[in-house]
């Protein structure tokens, strides 16, 4: 029998609740490829391919067996994406839905804010302790904070593979970090510990940022011009997993406090965004800024970062296609010239 | 043809212009505060610390319509930001950081003491950072929680059930948020905020929607429609960003006197009447023309845009016993009544059905993400009553992708095919 599962849009959303009520958690990500279903109800340029393909499953049956679709404020699209299923039940345009929920978690730095995030991960702990009739209480919860933590260390140990000199490519350990929201955090954490000392590759380090890219194709595109991505901002590479969370004796505060501060995605405040990428800097030899049709939040922070990496001499390159489709020639040849420069920089510092 | 404008619609723009005067010289020779806000803001606890309000996207049309947003948005493109961000909630913003890129009208904004954004969406936390940071002024930021809970007819609520429109706790929210707002003000201008002078004013903003409402009713049932919706929206927004002031109440009045007296006599925008349409969207502020250029050909007549219209169902409070939670109920879902479903579709089509519209044009904006979302829903729920739909692709304040030929050859294509047939 399959494990019961729910479904989130981004990885804002605790995994650590939604094992404790009883579930595993799959997030939905973008791929290439049709999706006509949604089409007719998703306005164009606006919802991300992950979206499309959340409401093009829900509305051809692929989501029957979720317990339920959590979507989580993330960002502007994601509200609309869940207000729009909800009305595409209340039409009956689809009826094998699950219930889908709202993760209202807000991430400004408003001081009324910590209180409403720590009532929100009660309601969705509540709302999924429901759907499996699983009461999890607070040990429950700092047990699965426990185990995630194990899983987030594990994590951390595959991006110190990354870094300072990177011992393997971008493509293949994304997609061992990424799998930190979904895998069951022990065979995670063996797995992750598993992974081999390799020798250092060559090439010079690229931090990849923007729109946080769900999957590996970009980093495909970037190690194919001889560079080695080693970082991203973004949930699903270097950043997820992040610090641990606490464990005390409020294990729901602790939860929101660490999803509010950690997550990044749309709605992440400008100051902390800035800071993460500037922090990533000294690592590396040149930064890709992918901003996609769809982007109407990343694009605006491109100035600023535009004029520290020209301060410090790093090369950079805007990647303005879609990350699921197949890069043009024009993005080829701009990673041309950011790898030949990110080389002789990259000689120049380390010979 | 009533080609002379309504004296309440010169009345208003000199209002407008006199009132932006006033806050330059205050600004500028007084050293007193003045607030940048986006338009969803609660302009009345501003207005009642006395600190005058400008509204961002007032700006960003007097900007358009001026004919110099081109300028300004041709510098913000040229810093790299990139043709796909939000340009009618930025030129304001490009305006400042780009000044000598174009002329502002008016002199142009003063340095303000607060920006103060909702974050209905998420490129205002970016745009009203960057703005705040280029003025060296503070931002006051008030999160949108999401509805969860979304109950239909939300116009039939709003006045007297406006409790059972807004989660509880979304509601205390928004409280909070407010009250804290109401702190930073009161520190800002020295003065106190009187929760009694807060009932009054909402009790005088009751007053300024019921006219607007009556208004509303004489263009629905007049055998004609006896006013431009270009005039409506110059009335209307004149007094919203001032709302339950003296001077509002008072220009609401006389416009609706105004209006009254033409459907009396039997004047009409356009004898002979054979087309009414609606507007839906954000008014395409850099082509007013456009709403007025199928009146000799086709005596198609626009009636109808969100502007006169929201004002009686979004802002009407009933109960004021606790004014900040009346308040806060009117703030916290303000996008969600106007751009998605159930609640947008909803109401336009009941409205569409109020108005006798005939046909619908329906904005595609380029730029402006939130705006454009709902749009498909709105359009399918016109269609399945009936009612014709047109989507115009547009940027509200940017010109530069305008084909305004082509655009007004295809609304008469429109009406010749499927309105007039």
């Amino acid at each position: 029998m399959q494990e019961p599962y729910i479904v989130a849009s981004w990885p804002s959303v605790p995994v650590e609740i939604v094992r404790a009520a009883g579930f595993r958690p799959v997030m939905i990500r973008g791929a290439s490829g049709p999706t006509p279903a949604a089409d007719t109800h998703l306005e164009p340029g606006i919802f991300p391919s992950r979206l499309r393909r959340l409401v093009e499953d829900a509305l051809t049956g692929r989501l029957t067996h979720a317990a339920r679709i959590v979507i989580p404020r993330t960002s502007d699209a994601d509200y609309k994406c869940f207000l729009y299923l909800r009305e595409l039940v209340r039409r009956g345009v689809t009826t094998a839905l699950a219930p889908i929920v709202l993760f209202d978690l807000l991430q400004s730095r408003g001081p009324d804010v910590p209180a409403y995030d720590v009532a929100r991960v009660h309601a969705l702990l509540d709302e999924l302790s429901s759907a499996s009739g699983r009461l999890a209480s607070d040990d429950d919860l700092r047990g699965e904070i426990v185990r995630a933590n194990a899983a987030r260390a594990a994590a951390r140990r595959l991006v110190e593979l990354r870094r300072p000199v990177p011992r393997v490519a971008g493509a293949e350990v994304f997609p061992l970090l990424a799998a930190f929201w979904e895998m069951n955090p022990d065979r995670y954490a063996e797995m992750a510990s598993d992974a081999a000392t390799r020798p250092p590759l060559a090439g010079p380090r690229v931090l990849l940022t923007g729109v946080p890219v769900d999957r590996h194709t970009l980093h495909e595109t970037i190690e194919s011009h001889g560079a080695v991505v080693v970082d991203e901002v973004g949930p699903w590479g270097s950043g997820a997993a992040g610090d641990d969370v606490r464990i005390d004796e409020d294990p729901v505060a602790a939860l929101a406090e660490k999803y509010r501060d950690d997550s990044i995605g749309a709605r992440t405040p400008v100051d902390a965004l800035r800071r993460l990428t500037q922090s990533r800097l000294d690592e590396v030899d040149a930064v890709v800024v992918s901003l996609p049709p769809d982007d109407a939040v990343f694009g605006w922070d491109y100035p600023a970062l535009r004029d520290v990496l020209n301060a410090r001499r790093i090369p950079h390159v805007c990647l303005r296609s879609d990350p699921y489709e197949r890069p043009t020639p024009a993005d080829h040849a701009a990673l041309d010239v950011m790898v030949s420069a990110a080389s002789q920089l990259h000689e120049a510092r380390h010979g | 043809m009533a080609d002379s404008q309504l004296e309440a619609t010169v009345a208003a723009s000199a209002f407008q212009k006199q009132w932006f005067a006033d806050l330059r010289r205050r600004v500028f020779d007084d050293r007193q505060p003045y607030a940048l806000l986006q338009a969803d803001v609660p302009f009345e606890l501003f207005d009642l610390v006395d600190i005058p309000a400008v509204s961002n996207q007032w700006w960003a049309a007097i900007v358009a319509a001026k004919r110099q947003a081109t300028k300004f948005l041709d510098a913000m493109d040229a810093d790299g930001l990139h043709g796909d961000l939000c340009r009618y909630c930025s030129l304001g913003y490009a305006s400042t950081r780009y000044a000598g890129a174009g002329e502002a009208p008016w002199g142009g904004l003063p340095t303000p003491r607060l920006l103060c954004a909702r974050l209905a969406c998420d490129c205002i936390h970016r745009v009203f950072s960057l703005w705040a940071a280029t003025f060296g002024a503070e931002l006051f930021e008030i999160d949108h929680p999401g509805a969860g809970d979304l109950p239909p007819r939300w116009w039939e609520l709003g006045r007297s059930r406006w409790r059972e429109l807004v989660e509880p706790h979304r509601l205390a929210f928004v409280v909070s948020t407010l009250e804290r707002l109401i702190e930073r003000l009161e520190a800002i201008s020295g003065r106190r905020l009187d929760r009694d002078a807060l009932r009054e004013r909402l009790e005088l903003v009751n007053q300024q929607e019921e006219v607007f409402d009556a208004v509303r009713h004489l263009i629905a049932a007049a055998p004609e429609c006896p006013v431009r919706m270009t005039e409506q929206i110059t009335n209307v927004m004149a007094t919203q960003w001032v709302r339950g002031s003296t001077w509002a109440l008072a220009h609401a009045r006389a416009f609706h006197d105004e209006v009254k007296r033409r459907v009396d006599d039997g004047v009409a925008a356009c004898p002979g009447e054979c087309a009414r349409l609606m507007w839906i969207g954000a008014g395409l502020w850099h082509d007013t023309a456009f709403y007025t250029a199928f009146e000799a050909s086709h005596r198609a007549v626009f009636v109808w845009s969100m502007y006169l219209a929201f004002g009686p169902d979004g802002y009407i409070r009933y109960g004021l016993d606790d004014p900040m939670a009346a308040l806060a109920s009117r703030t916290a879902s303000f996008n969600e009544y106007l751009h998605n479903p159930p609640w947008a579709a909803e109401w336009i089509v009941h409205q569409a059905r109020e108005h006798r519209i005939d046909g619908a044009l329906v904005l595609r904006p380029r730029s402006m993400k939130p705006g454009a979302t709902g749009r498909l829903f709105i359009e399918r729920a016109l269609e399945e009553a009936g009612i014709p739909v047109l989507p115009i692709e547009a940027d509200v304040v940017d010109a530069r992708g305008w084909d305004a030929d082509g655009a007004r050859a295809s609304v008469r294509s429109f009406l010749d095919t499927r309105v007039l047939q």
